[in-house]
């Protein structure tokens, strides 16, 4: 590749370090990656440990775990219902809100959490895993809101957390999501005149899985809180689709229910390969796919 | 001593069948082999159809529990397959949990050449255990039509969704014509459907819930400039369809009015769909992903997805003109 009188180019030499610490810092990223990988293998207890870490409250991974799991993120959720509407056109009077959540929980985890768990583990694939999942979200509906609220979440990262980080402590995986930013911009203008695949479509699940490496959120966490977010979705959907009032939201919400259900799919879905991730609910694409189909319609999916 | 046969090149369950194009334009079969359990049978060409015909059959009319196909085909240039089935593929019951019939087709498809797939549906019997694989690799101008349903198993002898696991994965990669990107293959679709059984002694029948009495539920993959016509039209009749929740806010005397209207063959024959589709249950939706377009649907039985889905490819009509009518047998 290189020959002696390239090397003695002080530019050069520059050059070829920086490169080597690029590799050093992903070589890096990914041993810490396999070792929470490891670490996490053993079965996960019920009561998995999301805040119990021996940081103190108050340092950044903390403070970042809090924003990430606001009600607020990811931004503009409130738009879509994840095809509750829709499942509430179909099935009328048969339809009933525990039963749906259920569903959609094991669907949204069996579809998407492997994506987040994998972006997580090595950031560095991110538009890799973009692509993928961008191959196996079938429905229009769906893939417009994980598109909706994956760039959302990407705009929040290069406005605000970017720059709230401490010290940088993994240059390598933030220049992967500059890298990312920098593909979504052309993609805007040209995409939908051509017929060529876009780059990247900054999908929800491994943005949020890879901003959340970054921001010092163990794998776990992201896992839940990634599903938790998913449950408060609806439940807010379910409030404004006037189906129970926002105190029985808290209610389901605060359930033993919903915390175990959350446990088990992410229990399922830890070790699933992303090839193997698919619809575990498949009238659950028929549902959101149909959304479009509803005479009068509050939300965007 | 050596055997006086010719060396088998198969092992158990492979297959591999390669399709060409015989001057002046009739597809024909230049390797076709098979190893139990797998049997494939191409009832011979006759001049003038389009596509060459292949069934694609198990012994017994049926995958045992542990069996494993492995089917490879190559469509050359310009030629047409259509696969068919003689019934539905059985999936036997599973000895145990972990073991796994397994069926895997890996299709080649060459420039200008389609493949249509429309076989009957898988049916998994109570505690079977089965894992399909379909892989397409295409160029860009090669068509492909693909079906692959799953009914809820042997419902005449009440079965409903009791099998122990079933997973499908359908995938669509590309392939550059040469130049810049020439060999490297992109993933175009993955479509993955994975139904997981109850463990054993939770009897909640979760995964009969899921299905929401559903009875079959099926996806259709279009892709390919001799199915685009198909594709516009599942389109054009999803866009048709009416609203859900919607209401007929006219009065009795226009609704008179309207109905002495002259409605054209293809709005009487989608009223007559709209009527069945709501008897039969059926639910669908379509979806264009990257190049590729979707179909999904799901009927109270098989019967009744059976008859839209074959109620739509007929009325469309260019399956049976690019492939030949003997495509269609199995969605008849």
């Amino acid at each position: 590749m290189r020959s002696e009188a390239d090397q003695s180019q002080p530019q050069t030499v520059e050059d070829e370090i920086a490169e080597l610490e690029r590799r050093l810092e992903v070589a890096k990223a990914r041993l810490a990656a396999t070792k929470t990988a490891e670490e996490t293998l053993l079965p996960l207890t019920p009561s998995s440990p999301i805040l119990q870490t021996q940081i103190p409250l108050g340092a950044s991974s903390h403070h970042f775990l809090l924003l990430l799991a606001d009600s607020a993120l990811p931004l503009g959720s409130f738009a879509f219902s994840s095809g509750l509407e829709s499942y509430l056109a179909h099935c009328r009077r048969a339809s009933s809100f525990p039963a749906f959540l259920g569903l959609s929980v094991s669907s949204y985890a069996s579809t998407t959490l492997p994506f987040v768990l994998a972006a997580h583990r090595n950031p560095a694939d991110l538009i890799e895993l973009d692509d993928a999942l961008d191959a196996a979200i079938i429905c229009t509906v769906g893939r417009r809101a994980s598109i909706a609220q994956g760039r959302a979440l990407l705009s929040i990262w290069d406005r605000s957390f970017r720059s709230a980080l401490p010290a940088n402590p993994c240059a390598a995986t933030a220049q992967v999501l500059k890298d990312f930013s920098a593909l979504m911009r052309p993609s805007t203008s040209t995409s939908s005149a051509s017929n060529e695949l876009p780059p990247a479509s900054a999908h929800l699940g491994p943005l949020f899985g890879a901003i959340s490496c970054l921001l010092g959120m163990t794998l776990e966490q992201t896992a839940y809180v990634f599903m938790l977010s998913h449950v408060k979705a609806l439940l807010s959907a379910a409030v404004r689709a006037s189906i129970f009032g926002p105190y029985h939201a808290q209610k389901v919400l605060a359930s033993a229910s919903v915390r175990h259900g959350i446990d088990e799919v992410v229990k399922r879905e830890w070790n699933t390969k992303i090839e193997d991730a698919g619809q575990s609910v498949p009238v659950m694409d028929l549902w959101i796919g149909r959304h479009e189909m509803l005479y009068s319609r509050i939300f965007n999916s | 001593m050596n055997s006086p046969f010719p060396q088998s090149f198969s092992s158990p369950g492979e297959g591999h069948l390669i399709v060409h194009l015989r001057p002046p334009s009739i597809s024909a079969l230049s390797k076709i082999t098979f190893q139990y359990p797998l049997k494939l049978i191409s009832p011979s060409p006759s001049a003038n159809q389009p596509s060459i015909l292949v069934f694609l059959l198990t012994y017994g009319g049926g995958l045992v529990g542990g069996d494993q196909v492995y089917l490879t085909i190559d469509v050359l240039a310009g030629a047409r397959l259509s696969i068919a089935t003689q019934g539905y593929t059985k999936i036997f019951k599973s000895p145990e949990r972990d073991v796994i019939t397994r069926q895997h087709l890996h299709v080649n498809l060459y420039p200008g050449a389609g493949c249509c797939l429309l076989p009957d549906p898988v049916q998994p019997f109570a505690e079977s255990v089965y894992e399909q694989v379909q892989d397409f690799t295409l160029v860009p101008d090669a068509s492909l039509c693909l079906l692959d349903w799953v009914s809820a198993g042997r419902t005449a002898r009440g079965e409903d969704w009791d099998l122990w696991g079933w997973t499908g994965r359908n995938e669509v990669w590309v392939r550059g014509r040469g130049g810049e990107d020439g060999g490297k293959k992109r993933l175009l679709l993955r479509d993955k459907v994975v139904l997981e059984g109850d463990r054993e002694g939770v009897g909640n029948k979760g995964l009969k819930k899921k299905m929401s009495g559903l009875g079959v539920f099926g996806t259709l993959i279009l892709k390919g400039p001799l199915v685009e016509d198909l594709a516009s039209f599942f389109i054009d009749e999803f866009t048709a369809l009416p609203r859900i929740g919607a209401q007929d806010f006219r009065s009795q005397e226009r609704r008179e009015q309207d109905s002495g209207v002259l409605l054209t063959p293809r709005q009487v024959w989608r009223q007559a769909r709209l009527e069945q589709e709501k008897e039969d249950g059926l639910l669908w939706s379509v979806a264009r992903v990257r190049g590729c377009t979707v179909v999904k649907f799901g009927a109270l039985t098989v019967e009744g997805g059976r008859s839209w889905i074959g109620s739509m490819i007929k009325e469309e009509k260019s399956i049976g003109r690019h492939f030949g009518e003997s495509a269609t047998m199995c969605i008849r």
